[in-house]
């Protein structure tokens, strides 16, 4: 293997860490609850990163087993930061899968992003407010089009995910069929199932983004099939519709809200160090379960035909807009996905080593 | 020994009657515990010639020993047998009480119950008191036909010799002639200060190695006490404590002669040579040592750094290259034997050397390639912190792994199995190789066998006890300063060299040495001249032929006897003795202890 130390240099730029202080101790793997010996992390990485060996740094999947409960980084005898360093990886591979290429820029570039998502937010305000048809039609049509453009732009992610992962080591298309993989790859994706794992579980942060997960889920499932119409229909406050707005919006704010106040006042390891990306992540979405929020609450109260109501929806929308265009793809709102694959690919590993991996030789 | 003790009785106690006092100690519980105590010392109040036996639960305490001395006052006791712990730990505590009592300190037996009975008897009470009465009553008969004995005393000379005139010769000196004490310096080399006039930087002060050497040579050479001699080469070295003689060959051929009551020996090491091809050294322009390295890098201008006409971009630093040897690994030395201890003070030196490199030119990539980081010293860590900080890069390896080095135009490629990457096999490219030398002892083989100085495994001298005589050789009146003992860094060399010229202080503090009078004394009317004994002698001119009253007889030179005693056991006609320590004590031990 050839050492490559200058590499290390462009991971720095995804994260505050120093791993230049580490000296191997490896006490950071010995206290870390999660890892194991077939999945080690982070001493192995963080050599990894030492020498620059980048396949090994892109093609495991080990960074998403990591939940960041910060253990490494508080016993680290160097501060070298390993639990950001983790973080940090975690973003790079995000940028490493964009078949885009925009990621690592925004990554790179923290402030752009949020520049351009405020002068994308502020456009399409103005172009909707601007839109003098039938806004609900089209606000119906653009919902719409949110899950194709989503399928398009994550697919390229998930597809690279699974060619570094197990494509590329194993020689070959493997999966893995066996319900019950199946099943706790699910089960991990909508409960963070490893983060309770963690040894003294930080309940509130599980909590929070248990809220703000199933709050985002209801909110995708609420737009994307175009459940509201709030310009059109005036619903009841006990309303079918409104009842899952209520706890989607509330589910977000609330969580979210938790989320924020602890990268504003560093209360624990994984909330000291915030990427430019983290806060935009976090304050479009509370934005979005506000925004959605206020507009049933005025449709509610004041019927579809309130002024009030009109600008809230179309900044609704439009922050929707943003949402999808620009964070969606290119930040860490993969980890969704990438999470409960981590999960997974796991299991298809161990299956492909015992010879029962369902298989698909390429080449050769 | 303390002379004082020496000056010693007047009294000529052993002409009087012999009166044995036994006294048993319980060395709280540890003899006690196992052996009846009162027992024994019921026993020997019995035994011939004893006129009292006592126990009590701390000889050694002072009420202890006042016991001891009220007796010799009120009972007219003028021999003691202490049966308590081992004689190494406390005779010398009793001897100084029949002393302060006026009563030859020689006319004491110490017997030891402890390590010999009740410790290793702990499941037999009963065998280990039988035991300890056995071993008493042995010591009271041994003392009981002991001889009062004086120190012997030798006349010195009054002066400290150094040889080697590095940082640690120097130190030597000058603390000597701080004492008082004449020093003579005998460097082989053109001037004053040894491997300090290589060196750059040096950690952890930073002042440059030269410049160290000055500062000492000035002092050196305005103490009017310390005469130098340098480019002396050394001819020939003999005497004993107290009275060595140096002959040497002065620059212009003529000879000279240097006497001294001590020797000093602070003839340092020599840098470890790589043999032709070990890492490319000596095949390829490339690889360099560590010495050759720091050299190159004091006379670099800033900027950029070249070697042989070359920009060094990057460059691996390989440990160990000289130290902790394998067997099997690694090359033999001329001796046959593998280097395996380790030079310690290497480390410390490349990551030193690094961190200078980084200051000066950021750029250069280094690799670092260890089996293990030892920076021992206080501090010494934060050269590794700042070398990790400065992104070198450390890989580490395995004694059977080693690195392989193969070489061509675009530089070198070094493969080494990272025991920190999980054993994988890493490659690297470097421009320059440094390979991190270890230290090895100067030669100094004539001075060695002329004197019979011992030496470690390891070729280094060797001291008498690493922690207890740390800077003495068993040889008297020779110490031994700095690197010659075993690789140090200058901090190191010089607290060593401060110590030795001490003990040599120490020595010298007199006119003349006291010596134990445990020495080979031979019976004329006995000795047949027969010349068995001077062969089995180990120490060189302490036993040998002469003539005395027209008849040949063996002559034991007391300065340098050792009382071993090998010339006791080949003498067919019981003729020599080890004072203190003769036949016919042993034969009455023998007989006391196998009396049924």
């Amino acid at each position: 293997m050839k050492v490559n130390p200058e590499l290390i240099d462009e991971i720095k730029k995804y994260g505050a860490f120093d791993i230049s202080a580490c000296f191997n101790c490896g006490n950071c793997t010995a206290v870390c609850p999660l890892a194991k010996e077939d999945i080690s992390f982070p001493r192995k990485l963080i050599r990894a990163g030492h020498i620059g060996l980048e396949e090994k740094l892109f093609s495991g999947a080990e960074p998403w087993h990591c939940y960041y409960c910060g253990e490494c980084s508080a016993t680290c005898p160097r501060e070298a930061q390993p639990g950001e360093y983790m973080m940090a990886l975690r973003r790079y591979q995000i940028a490493k899968y964009d078949i885009t290429g925009l990621s690592k820029i925004f990554y790179q570039n923290g402030w752009l992003q949020t520049c351009l998502a405020l002068g994308l937010l502020g456009a399409f305000y103005w172009l909707y407010s601007a839109y003098t048809g039938d806004f609900g039609a089209l606000a119906g049509k653009i919902e719409l089009a949110f899950p194709v453009y989503v399928t398009v732009a994550l697919g390229g992610y998930l597809l690279n995910m699974y060619r570094h992962n197990i494509v590329k080591p194993l020689g070959g298309i493997k999966l893995s069929f066996k319900p019950a993989h199946i099943w706790e790859t699910f089960l991990h994706g909508f409960t963070q199932k490893n983060f309770l794992g963690c040894e003294e579980t930080d309940w509130w942060r599980w909590v929070s983004h248990l809220l703000v997960m199933t709050g985002y889920t209801l909110t995708l499932v609420i737009s994307n099939l175009h459940l509201l119409e709030p310009l059109n229909k005036h619903y009841g406050f006990f309303s079918p519709a409104s009842l899952l707005v209520w706890y989607a919006g509330l589910a977000i704010i609330v969580g979210g809200g938790s989320m924020s106040l602890r990268r504003m006042f560093k209360s624990a390891e994984s909330s000291k160090f915030s990427h430019p990306s983290d806060w935009l992540f976090v304050v479009t979405m509370f934005l979005i379960g506000a925004s959605m929020l206020a507009t049933q609450y005025v449709n509610v109260t004041q019927g579809p035909e309130s002024a009030l109501l009109n600008g809230l929806y179309r900044f609704n929308i439009a922050v929707e807009t943003v949402w999808i265009l620009l964070i969606v793809p290119f930040t860490k709102w993969i980890h969704i996905f990438f999470r409960p694959l981590a999960v997974y690919f796991q299991h298809v590993k161990k299956e492909a080593e015992a010879g029962t991996a369902f298989s698909l030789s390429l080449g050769k | 020994m303390d002379e004082k003790l020496t000056e010693a009785s007047s009294k000529d106690n052993y002409r009087q009657e012999p009166r044995v006092g036994v006294y048993v100690c319980h060395c709280g519980g540890n003899i006690s515990d196992i052996i009846d105590v009162k027992a024994v010392a019921a026993a020997l109040a019995k035994y011939p010639g004893v006129t009292v036996a006592r126990e009590y639960a701390f000889m050694c305490s002072s009420n202890g020993q006042d016991l001891i001395a009220e007796d010799i006052k009120n009972l007219g006791v003028n021999r003691t047998v202490v049966a308590a712990c081992s004689p190494s730990l406390h005779e010398l505590t009793f001897r100084n009480v029949l002393q302060r009592a006026g009563v030859n300190p020689y006319l004491h037996e110490h017997i030891n119950i402890r390590e010999q009975a009740s410790w290793v008897h702990k499941a037999d009470h009963d065998g280990a008191t039988a035991k300890a009465i056995k071993l008493a009553q042995a010591g009271v008969e041994k003392v009981l036909r002991k001889d009062a004995l004086n120190a012997i005393r030798v006349a010195a000379e009054p002066r400290v010799a150094v040889i080697g005139g590095g940082a640690a010769g120097m130190r030597a000196a000058l603390s000597a002639a701080g004492k008082g004490l004449e020093a003579v310096i005998l460097e082989k080399g053109p001037r004053l200060g040894g491997k300090l006039l290589e060196l750059g930087k040096m950690y952890p002060s930073g002042e440059e190695g030269p410049a160290a050497a000055k500062k000492l040579e000035d002092l050196v050479l305005a103490e009017p006490k310390i005469t130098v001699h340098t480019g002396a080469e050394i001819d020939f070295v003999s005497g004993f404590v107290g009275n060595f003689v140096i002959n040497f060959k002065k620059p212009d051929g003529n000879m000279a002669q240097v006497k001294a009551g001590a020797l000093i020996m602070a003839t340092g090491y020599e840098h470890y040579k790589p043999y032709k091809g070990e890492f490319g050294y000596g095949e390829d322009a490339n690889v360099v040592t560590l010495p050759e390295f720091i050299g190159l890098l004091k006379n670099a201008p800033a900027g950029r750094l070249e070697y042989g006409g070359r920009e060094i971009k990057s460059l691996a630093m390989i440990h160990c290259v000289g130290s902790r040897q394998v067997e099997g690994v690694h090359k033999p030395q001329a001796d046959g034997k593998v280097n395996d201890y380790c030079s310690r003070v290497c480390c410390t030196a490349a990551l030193h050397t690094a961190n200078q490199l980084k200051d000066k030119y950021p750029g250069v990539r280094v690799y670092d390639i260890y089996r293990d980081i030892r920076t021992y010293g206080m501090k010494h860590e934060e050269y590794y912190d700042k070398a990790s900080r400065d992104n070198v890069l450390f890989i580490r390896h395995n004694e059977a792994d080693q690195p392989a080095v193969t070489s061509d135009r675009s530089g070198h490629t070094v493969k080494v199995k990272d025991v920190l990457t999980w054993g994988e096999e890493l490659e690297l490219k470097a421009d320059l190789l440094v390979l991190v030398t270890g230290l090895m002892p100067a030669d100094i083989s004539l001075i060695k066998s002329q004197l019979k100085l011992p030496s470690s495994a390891d070729r280094f001298l060797q001291e008498v006890h690493p922690k207890l005589r740390p800077v003495e050789l068993a040889n008297s009146g020779i110490f031994v300063a700095g690197t010659a003992q075993y690789p140090m860094d200058v901090t190191e060399a010089m607290a060593s060299a401060g110590t030795a010229a001490a003990k040599a202080g120490i020595l010298l503090a007199e006119p003349d040495i006291p010596l134990e009078p445990f020495v080979a004394v031979v019976d004329e009317h006995k000795c047949t001249g027969c010349g068995l004994c001077p062969p089995e002698c180990s120490y060189d001119g302490a036993l040998t032929m002469g003539e005395k009253n027209g008849k040949k007889i063996a002559v034991v030179n007391p300065a340098l006897c050792k009382g071993c005693g090998a010339c006791v056991a080949v003498c067919p006609e019981r003729a020599i003795d080890v004072a203190g320590w003769t036949l016919d004590q042993f034969d009455a031990m023998v007989d006391a202890i196998a009396k049924e």
